[in-house]
Protein backbone atom coordinates (compact mmCIF):
# COMPACT_ATOMS: atom_id res chain seq x y z
CA UNK A 1 0.00 0.00 0.00
CA UNK A 2 1.23 3.34 -0.67
CA UNK A 3 1.15 6.17 2.08
CA UNK A 4 -1.73 8.73 1.74
CA UNK A 5 -0.48 11.51 0.09
CA UNK A 6 0.01 14.85 2.05
CA UNK A 7 -1.48 17.38 -0.64
CA UNK A 8 -4.53 15.90 -1.47
CA UNK A 9 -6.94 18.08 -2.72
CA UNK A 10 -10.95 18.16 -1.37
CA UNK A 11 -11.31 16.86 2.42
CA UNK A 12 -10.70 18.56 6.08
CA UNK A 13 -8.67 20.90 7.81
CA UNK A 14 -4.99 19.53 7.87
CA UNK A 15 -5.49 18.98 11.72
CA UNK A 16 -8.26 16.19 10.73
CA UNK A 17 -6.32 14.68 8.14
CA UNK A 18 -3.04 14.02 10.06
CA UNK A 19 -5.41 12.67 12.96
CA UNK A 20 -7.17 10.78 10.96
CA UNK A 21 -3.17 9.49 9.02
CA UNK A 22 -2.31 8.96 12.39
CA UNK A 23 -5.38 6.68 13.49
CA UNK A 24 -6.74 4.67 11.03
CA UNK A 25 -4.45 1.72 10.97
CA UNK A 26 -5.34 1.56 14.81
CA UNK A 27 -8.96 1.28 14.32
CA UNK A 28 -8.16 -1.15 12.04
CA UNK A 29 -6.22 -2.94 14.45
CA UNK A 30 -8.72 -2.79 17.17
CA UNK A 31 -11.28 -4.32 14.70
CA UNK A 32 -9.31 -7.22 14.24
CA UNK A 33 -8.40 -7.60 18.07
CA UNK A 34 -12.71 -7.28 18.80
CA UNK A 35 -13.04 -10.11 15.95
CA UNK A 36 -10.36 -12.09 17.36
CA UNK A 37 -11.73 -12.15 21.13
CA UNK A 38 -15.29 -12.53 19.79
CA UNK A 39 -16.10 -16.23 20.58
CA UNK A 40 -14.95 -16.24 24.49
CA UNK A 41 -15.46 -12.47 25.83
CA UNK A 42 -17.61 -9.28 24.20
CA UNK A 43 -17.09 -8.49 20.50
CA UNK A 44 -17.83 -10.52 17.35
CA UNK A 45 -17.96 -10.48 14.29
CA UNK A 46 -20.43 -7.89 13.57
CA UNK A 47 -18.61 -5.50 15.83
CA UNK A 48 -15.41 -6.42 14.38
CA UNK A 49 -16.60 -5.39 10.98
CA UNK A 50 -18.68 -2.28 11.83
CA UNK A 51 -14.91 -0.96 13.22
CA UNK A 52 -13.88 -2.08 9.70
CA UNK A 53 -15.94 -0.29 7.78
CA UNK A 54 -15.15 2.77 10.67
CA UNK A 55 -11.67 3.02 9.53
CA UNK A 56 -12.41 3.58 5.94
CA UNK A 57 -15.01 5.96 6.07
CA UNK A 58 -13.03 7.74 8.85
CA UNK A 59 -10.73 7.99 6.00
CA UNK A 60 -13.23 8.72 3.33
CA UNK A 61 -14.62 12.00 5.98
CA UNK A 62 -10.93 13.64 6.27
CA UNK A 63 -9.84 12.81 2.88
CA UNK A 64 -12.98 12.97 0.58
CA UNK A 65 -14.01 9.98 -1.68
CA UNK A 66 -11.14 9.83 -4.12
CA UNK A 67 -8.87 8.64 -1.33
CA UNK A 68 -11.20 6.29 0.37
CA UNK A 69 -11.50 4.49 -2.34
CA UNK A 70 -8.20 3.90 -3.71
CA UNK A 71 -7.42 1.96 -0.45
CA UNK A 72 -10.58 0.47 -0.33
CA UNK A 73 -12.97 0.29 -3.70
CA UNK A 74 -16.72 -0.31 -3.90
CA UNK A 75 -15.58 -3.29 -5.84
CA UNK A 76 -13.22 -4.59 -3.06
CA UNK A 77 -15.87 -3.80 -0.39
CA UNK A 78 -18.47 -6.05 -3.01
CA UNK A 79 -16.53 -8.45 -3.24
CA UNK A 80 -15.70 -8.84 0.64
CA UNK A 81 -19.48 -8.86 1.02
CA UNK A 82 -19.77 -11.86 -1.34
CA UNK A 83 -17.18 -14.04 0.20
CA UNK A 84 -18.12 -13.40 3.50
CA UNK A 85 -21.77 -14.59 2.86
CA UNK A 86 -20.21 -17.62 0.64
CA UNK A 87 -17.63 -18.66 3.51
CA UNK A 88 -20.62 -18.33 6.21
CA UNK A 89 -22.81 -20.92 4.27
CA UNK A 90 -19.95 -22.83 3.13
CA UNK A 91 -18.96 -23.38 7.10
CA UNK A 92 -22.57 -24.12 7.74
CA UNK A 93 -22.56 -26.68 4.82
CA UNK A 94 -19.54 -28.53 5.81
CA UNK A 95 -21.50 -29.84 8.53
CA UNK A 96 -22.48 -31.86 6.67
CA UNK A 97 -20.03 -33.97 5.85
CA UNK A 98 -20.31 -35.05 9.47
CA UNK A 99 -23.80 -35.60 10.82
CA UNK A 100 -25.51 -32.28 9.89
CA UNK A 101 -26.16 -28.36 8.84
CA UNK A 102 -23.43 -26.03 11.61
CA UNK A 103 -21.75 -29.35 13.01
CA UNK A 104 -19.17 -28.35 15.04
CA UNK A 105 -16.43 -30.52 13.28
CA UNK A 106 -13.49 -28.81 14.51
CA UNK A 107 -11.83 -29.87 18.19
CA UNK A 108 -13.53 -27.26 20.81
CA UNK A 109 -9.92 -26.60 22.90
CA UNK A 110 -10.03 -24.94 26.06
CA UNK A 111 -12.49 -22.63 27.93
CA UNK A 112 -11.71 -19.12 27.53
CA UNK A 113 -8.77 -19.59 24.87
CA UNK A 114 -8.13 -17.59 21.93
CA UNK A 115 -8.14 -20.74 19.61
CA UNK A 116 -11.15 -22.40 20.96
CA UNK A 117 -14.74 -23.16 19.97
CA UNK A 118 -14.29 -25.04 17.00
CA UNK A 119 -15.94 -23.60 14.00
CA UNK A 120 -17.61 -20.14 15.54
CA UNK A 121 -14.47 -18.00 14.94
CA UNK A 122 -14.33 -19.09 11.31
CA UNK A 123 -17.98 -18.05 11.52
CA UNK A 124 -17.30 -15.04 12.88
CA UNK A 125 -14.32 -14.41 10.42
CA UNK A 126 -16.84 -14.52 7.81
CA UNK A 127 -19.33 -12.21 9.62
CA UNK A 128 -16.64 -9.85 9.52
CA UNK A 129 -16.06 -9.59 5.98
CA UNK A 130 -19.53 -9.25 5.08
CA UNK A 131 -20.32 -6.90 7.95
CA UNK A 132 -17.14 -4.73 7.03
CA UNK A 133 -17.79 -4.97 2.84
CA UNK A 134 -21.61 -4.34 3.49
CA UNK A 135 -21.59 -1.60 5.66
CA UNK A 136 -18.45 0.36 3.79
CA UNK A 137 -20.95 -0.28 0.49
CA UNK A 138 -23.95 1.47 1.90
CA UNK A 139 -21.79 4.76 3.02
CA UNK A 140 -20.09 4.82 0.03
CA UNK A 141 -23.15 4.54 -2.13
CA UNK A 142 -25.28 7.07 -0.05
CA UNK A 143 -22.21 9.60 0.04
CA UNK A 144 -21.72 9.13 -3.97
CA UNK A 145 -25.39 9.25 -5.11
CA UNK A 146 -25.24 12.47 -2.20
CA UNK A 147 -22.30 14.01 -4.56
CA UNK A 148 -24.26 13.43 -7.52
CA UNK A 149 -26.79 15.41 -6.61
CA UNK A 150 -24.91 18.18 -5.55
CA UNK A 151 -23.25 17.99 -8.88
CA UNK A 152 -26.07 18.38 -11.02
CA UNK A 153 -28.99 20.65 -9.42
CA UNK B 1 -43.08 -2.33 37.58
CA UNK B 2 -40.12 -0.44 37.59
CA UNK B 3 -40.80 3.21 37.40
CA UNK B 4 -38.34 3.87 34.34
CA UNK B 5 -40.63 1.71 32.06
CA UNK B 6 -43.03 4.63 30.95
CA UNK B 7 -39.76 7.12 30.44
CA UNK B 8 -39.20 4.92 27.28
CA UNK B 9 -43.02 5.41 26.47
CA UNK B 10 -42.16 9.46 26.91
CA UNK B 11 -39.38 8.59 24.84
CA UNK B 12 -40.69 6.89 22.08
CA UNK B 13 -43.66 9.89 22.15
CA UNK B 14 -41.07 11.96 21.37
CA UNK B 15 -40.20 9.97 18.12
CA UNK B 16 -44.26 10.01 17.31
CA UNK B 17 -43.93 13.70 17.90
CA UNK B 18 -41.22 14.17 15.54
CA UNK B 19 -42.46 12.02 12.62
CA UNK B 20 -45.79 13.62 12.87
CA UNK B 21 -45.33 17.36 12.99
CA UNK B 22 -41.35 17.60 11.73
CA UNK B 23 -41.60 18.64 7.56
CA UNK B 24 -38.07 17.71 6.78
CA UNK B 25 -37.41 14.62 5.62
CA UNK B 26 -34.56 14.08 7.45
CA UNK B 27 -35.72 14.64 10.79
CA UNK B 28 -38.49 12.26 10.26
CA UNK B 29 -35.69 9.35 9.68
CA UNK B 30 -34.20 10.69 13.17
CA UNK B 31 -37.61 10.57 14.97
CA UNK B 32 -37.47 6.91 13.35
CA UNK B 33 -34.70 6.38 14.81
CA UNK B 34 -35.58 7.98 18.01
CA UNK B 35 -38.67 5.70 18.24
CA UNK B 36 -36.64 2.60 17.51
CA UNK B 37 -34.13 2.91 20.14
CA UNK B 38 -36.75 3.71 22.71
CA UNK B 39 -38.50 -0.28 22.31
CA UNK B 40 -34.78 -1.25 22.27
CA UNK B 41 -33.95 0.81 25.58
CA UNK B 42 -37.87 -1.35 26.81
CA UNK B 43 -36.24 -4.34 25.72
CA UNK B 44 -32.74 -4.26 27.85
CA UNK B 45 -34.74 -2.65 30.54
CA UNK B 46 -36.47 -5.86 30.87
CA UNK B 47 -33.45 -7.81 31.09
CA UNK B 48 -32.03 -5.71 34.13
CA UNK B 49 -31.91 -6.78 37.77
CA UNK B 50 -30.97 -4.11 40.08
CA UNK B 51 -27.14 -4.20 40.77
CA UNK B 52 -26.68 -7.09 37.67
CA UNK B 53 -23.54 -7.55 36.40
CA UNK B 54 -22.80 -8.09 32.80
CA UNK B 55 -23.37 -10.96 31.25
CA UNK B 56 -20.15 -12.19 30.33
CA UNK B 57 -18.34 -15.05 31.79
CA UNK B 58 -14.55 -14.61 32.68
CA UNK B 59 -11.97 -17.24 33.42
CA UNK B 60 -11.13 -16.51 37.33
CA UNK B 61 -14.62 -15.27 38.80
CA UNK B 62 -18.27 -16.60 38.99
CA UNK B 63 -20.76 -14.00 38.47
CA UNK B 64 -24.28 -15.26 39.62
CA UNK B 65 -26.23 -11.90 39.36
CA UNK B 66 -26.23 -11.34 35.56
CA UNK B 67 -28.70 -9.27 33.91
CA UNK B 68 -30.65 -11.18 31.30
CA UNK B 69 -28.70 -11.93 28.12
CA UNK B 70 -31.47 -12.69 26.16
CA UNK B 71 -33.46 -9.50 25.61
CA UNK B 72 -29.83 -7.84 25.10
CA UNK B 73 -29.36 -10.81 21.76
CA UNK B 74 -32.58 -9.43 20.83
CA UNK B 75 -32.00 -6.06 21.15
CA UNK B 76 -28.27 -6.49 18.92
CA UNK B 77 -30.42 -7.95 15.89
CA UNK B 78 -33.02 -5.28 16.43
CA UNK B 79 -30.07 -2.62 16.14
CA UNK B 80 -28.59 -4.15 12.91
CA UNK B 81 -31.86 -4.40 10.80
CA UNK B 82 -32.57 -0.98 12.42
CA UNK B 83 -29.43 0.17 10.68
CA UNK B 84 -30.56 -1.04 7.08
CA UNK B 85 -33.93 0.73 7.67
CA UNK B 86 -32.27 3.80 8.11
CA UNK B 87 -29.84 3.66 5.29
CA UNK B 88 -33.02 2.62 3.10
CA UNK B 89 -34.91 6.03 4.31
CA UNK B 90 -31.71 7.77 3.69
CA UNK B 91 -31.28 6.49 0.93
CA UNK B 92 -34.88 7.18 -0.24
CA UNK B 93 -34.72 10.71 1.16
CA UNK B 94 -31.74 11.31 -0.86
CA UNK B 95 -33.26 10.60 -3.91
CA UNK B 96 -36.36 12.70 -3.20
CA UNK B 97 -33.71 15.28 -2.60
CA UNK B 98 -32.31 14.83 -6.07
CA UNK B 99 -35.96 15.25 -7.77
CA UNK B 100 -37.10 17.90 -6.19
CA UNK B 101 -34.38 19.59 -4.91
CA UNK B 102 -35.71 20.03 -1.52
CA UNK B 103 -36.20 17.55 1.84
CA UNK B 104 -39.55 19.63 3.21
CA UNK B 105 -42.14 17.47 2.44
CA UNK B 106 -45.00 19.74 1.99
CA UNK B 107 -43.21 21.01 -1.13
CA UNK B 108 -43.08 17.75 -2.58
CA UNK B 109 -46.24 18.16 -4.12
CA UNK B 110 -45.95 16.05 -6.97
CA UNK B 111 -46.66 12.66 -5.22
CA UNK B 112 -50.34 13.49 -4.27
CA UNK B 113 -52.34 11.77 -6.61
Amino acid sequence: MKPIERKDEGGMTLIVKTVTRLTVGLILLFGLYILVHGHHGPGGGFSGGVILALSFIHLMLAFGRKTAAEKFSDRTAGTLLGLGALLFVAIALFGYAGRGFFLNFLPKGDRFAVLSGGIIPLCEAAIYLAVGGGLYTVFSALVSSAQDAEEEP
Amino acid sequence: MSPVYPLCLVLFAVGVYCLAVKRNLIKIVIGIGIMEYAVNLFFVLIGYRLRGRSPIESPDQVVTDMVDPLPQALVLTAIVIGLATTALLVAAAIRLYEKYGTFDITKIRKLRG
